[in-house]
């Protein structure tokens, strides 16, 4: 028995050590650094660029459009030729808004997919659990579709991260503007949240000179529970009288909103809501899916105000909105229905491929990219009425909103007679008028100065 | 029996570390998650399969064992080799705390119990939001690997300096795991699992042994925990129920009465949605269908296990074994 032990540790032991100095051999040999090469996602004849966004789950409806939407202008460029001869080829990857999901689809993406550069990812809370390691590896993380300014507002912190929307402060403080001067004796309450993104409305509200108070004229929520219906909130929001209610939450959260403050026959003066959670589209479908007709959703949507930094939709006057729209009916793959996820998908690959353009065939580099759009980022166009922001110091996207209200057939329409422009910042600065004229969109929908050779 | 352990361990680390220098670096971080998983999945092995009793909130306690790294990590400015301990001993405390109040519990209460747990502690969250952060969280990280040992085997990526921070934890878990199942201890956990009055017969103070169970098991869920957050970031979404439901299905997937079980279900659960989209790329089957496909299939594998095979795959191999 004692011979047998002992043969037996030898042999474990001499196994051990034997299968020790294998490993440590093999894991030095695959430590050794690859070859200086061009940037992973970049050849002469293609470009990979990749998203994650939730294409199921709660947080889905809507922004599920975005990928479509993209790929289907990048396909447009393609059959003219691509940017200086190369293909955009966009991988994408579901993260159902998950977290912990999230960091898998990112890493797929650098490792498997080894895309050049992240472009319009959605979401903020699963961008922030990869933001760190997409810029620790100097990867290019482009048009992220969040309004959270702690994305953008320290470039230091998150060197290669560049927004897609306004920041939900910038917003917030300037439909706070709009409120101080139209709703002067009324009550206001507001709706957010639990996150950056309500917190951030918050902010923006208490620059503009609003403040609230929990339980009463603050209701609030933990995202992703709307899909139990906000009784409670709405409850606690008609009990203290509040006649004007401010909504800082996605657009599945405003519809659950209206349908409860229905419910229990709670009709405020007016719903203020930050542009992402106004989308139309994504509203009316949720209630239709509780039952709710398409024309009475849409009288319920009726006279809501919120802002954007870009057309709306339906503008049929617009010639990015015109263009991008025969782009979505011979392109799209996915879903077609027009509406503001489309527009904003669209016009982010109008901004990656004017960027591609604006480099240089040469240029396509990680470092080169981050460097052009934080010395020229406002030479990038689009569909925004208001530049791009970018600079060494920022790199918040669109500093600029006009507030509209939404008519009875679901249509926003500027407040005033005409449509006026506000800019303000990410902090305590004033909100003033904007003027600035877009530059016309290129030849053939595509940006100035576009070759496919 | 404590020798034997060891070499058990370490030849389970250097396995691992084999097998993980031959693949992607996608697939390292893959493995790495399976590892973390692994280390949860044994809480369950221990705390449902050796001591029989129910748990459906060990993601709320790897959630406790996130938060204390991250805490630690980014209030103290010290390490994760440092950090990781302390969530384990935090953790520990939670499961002192935890087992106190389901030592009375059994069966369907102490499941109830669980699992209102899974809900609450990661909502704490917003609820003390100056001291957690809110649904934002903490951002948190492995590190890069130290200079000493990219001069000794160069440059180490991000995803091994992950595979090898994880075996590492891995090692040690399994190799207390293995000494709890096959000592004194572990036969009292069984017999208290088998007849709780005939082990009280033989001498085993129930009461005493189910809250140290508790304790011990804890401990595991938070080292997983705290891992599983320095992957990106420690928030309430990070540790959902989902997550420890995910845990009990990689439990009974894989066989919830040992440590092989423990591996083989955390390895379905974390490579089973890679496995299905490969197949499906190829069929080309439109993603609206394929992105449901992972929770279909653990689902039926989840029912087929209950069904034909309730010792999971590893009881089915060593039934046959011993055929």
């Amino acid at each position: 028995m004692k011979i047998r032990a002992s043969l037996t540790r030898r042999v474990f032991g001499r196994a051990t050590t034997v299968t020790a100095g294998i490993a440590i051999s093999a894991l030095a040999l695959s430590a050794l650094p690859a070859n200086a090469a061009n940037d992973p996602g970049v050849t002469d004849t293609e470009i990979v660029l990749g998203m994650q966004l939730p294409q199921d789950g709660p947080a889905s409806p809507g922004y599920n459009k975005v990928d479509d939407a993209m790929r289907a202008y990048f396909d447009y460029v393609n059959s003219k030729g691509g940017v200086y001869g190369r293909k955009i080829r966009l991988e994408v990857q579901n993260d159902e808004y998950k977290t912990g999901k999230t960091i898998t689809t990112a890493s797929y993406l650098i490792n498997k997919a080894k895309i050049f550069a992240f472009i319009g990812s959605v979401g903020t809370q699963t961008h922030l659990s990869v933001v760190k390691d997409i810029n620790r590896r100097g990867i290019p993380d482009l048009f992220v579709n969040s309004g959270y300014s702690g994305l953008y507002t320290t470039p230091s912190k998150y060197p290669t991260t560049f927004g897609g929307l306004g920041t939900y402060v910038s917003e917030a403080k300037i439909l706070g503007k709009y409120m101080k001067a139209t709703f002067t004796t009324e009550k206001i309450g507001i709706l957010y949240q639990t996150d950056d993104f309500g917190r951030n409305t918050v902010a923006g509200l208490a620059s503009a000179g609003y403040t609230f108070e929990a339980r009463k004229t603050a209701a609030t929520f933990v995202a992703g529970t709307q899909k139990d219906g906000l009784d409670a909130q709405m409850t606690q929001l008609k009990d203290n009288n509040v006649e004007v209610v401010v909504v800082g939450a996605v657009a599945s959260a405003y519809a659950a909103a209206v349908a409860s403050a229905n419910k229990i026959g709670y009709k405020p003066k007016k719903w203020v809501v930050i542009s992402v959670g106004s989308d139309a589209t994504t509203f009316q479908t949720i209630l239709y899916t509780k039952g709710i007709p398409l024309a009475t959703s849409a009288a319920l949507l009726g006279g809501t105000i919120t802002s954007s930094h870009a057309p709306a939709p339906a503008d049929a006057t617009d010639e990015f909105v015109v263009a991008f729209k025969k782009i979505n009916t011979d392109f799209n793959k996915g879903d077609k229905a027009w509406d503001n996820n489309v527009l904003q998908g669209m016009n982010i690959a109008y901004q990656m491929t004017s960027l591609l353009v604006n480099v240089g065939k040469t240029g396509v580099t990680r470092k080169n990219i981050i460097s052009y759009l934080e010395k020229n980022g406002s030479s990038i166009t689009g569909a925004g009425f208001a530049p791009l922001g970018y600079s060494a110091t920022s790199h918040v996207a669109y500093t600029g909103f006009w507030v509209g209200a939404y008519d009875a057939t679901a249509s926003l329409k500027p407040v005033g007679a005409t449509r006026q422009m506000w800019t303000t910042d990410s902090g305590t600065g004033p909100v003033t008028e904007l003027t600035w004229t877009r530059p016309a969109i290129g030849a053939d929908s595509l940006p100035k100065g576009f070759s496919a050779k | 029996m404590f020798k034997k352990n060891m070499i058990r361990a370490l030849f389970f680390a250097i396995a691992i570390l084999l097998v993980g220098t031959f693949l992607d670096p996608y697939n390292q971080s893959q493995l790495s998650v399976a590892l973390i998983i692994f280390i949860a999945v044994l809480s369950i092995t221990l705390l449902t399969g050796a001591s029989g009793q129910i748990s459906l909130g060990q993601g709320a306690l790897m959630a406790v064992g996130g938060y204390a790294s991250a805490l630690t990590i980014l209030n103290f400015n010290l390490n994760l080799w440092l950090a990781i301990p302390i969530a384990v001993l935090v953790s520990a405390l939670a499961g002192l705390l935890l087992g106190v109040t389901a030592a009375r519990l059994s069966g369907p209460y102490l499941a109830g119990t669980t699992l209102v747990i899974a809900l609450a502690i990661p909502s704490l969250a917003n609820r003390f939001e100056s001291v957690f952060a809110g649904e934002i969280g903490f951002s948190v990280d492995f590190g890069s690997s130290p200079a000493w040992l990219n001069k000794v085997i160069g440059d180490v990526p991000v995803e091994k300096w992950q595979l090898i921070v994880t075996v590492i934890f891995a090692t040690i878990a399994l190799f207390f795991a293995l000494n709890i199942l096959n000592t004194r201890t572990g036969r009292s956990w069984r017999a208290l699992r088998d007849h709780d009055i005939a082990a009280s017969l033989q001498g085993v103070n129930v009461g005493r042994s189910r809250i140290f169970i508790f304790m011990v098991t804890s401990a595991f869920a938070g080292m997983a925990g705290a891992l599983y957050g320095l992957r990106g970031i420690v928030s309430p979404s990070v540790y959902a129920v989902s997550l420890s439901l995910s845990l009990l299905t990689a439990a009974i997937l894989g066989g919830i009465r040992n440590i092989s079980g423990a591996m083989i279900g955390s390895i379905i659960i974390v490579f089973l949605p890679d496995w299905i989209g490969a197949v499906t790329s190829r069929l080309s089957v439109p993603t609206r269908i394929s992105d449901y496909l992972p929770a279909l299939i653990t689902g039926l594998l989840l029912v087929a296990t209950v069904v034909l095979s309730p010792g999971g795959l590893s009881g089915s191999i060593h039934h046959k074994k011993h055929k």
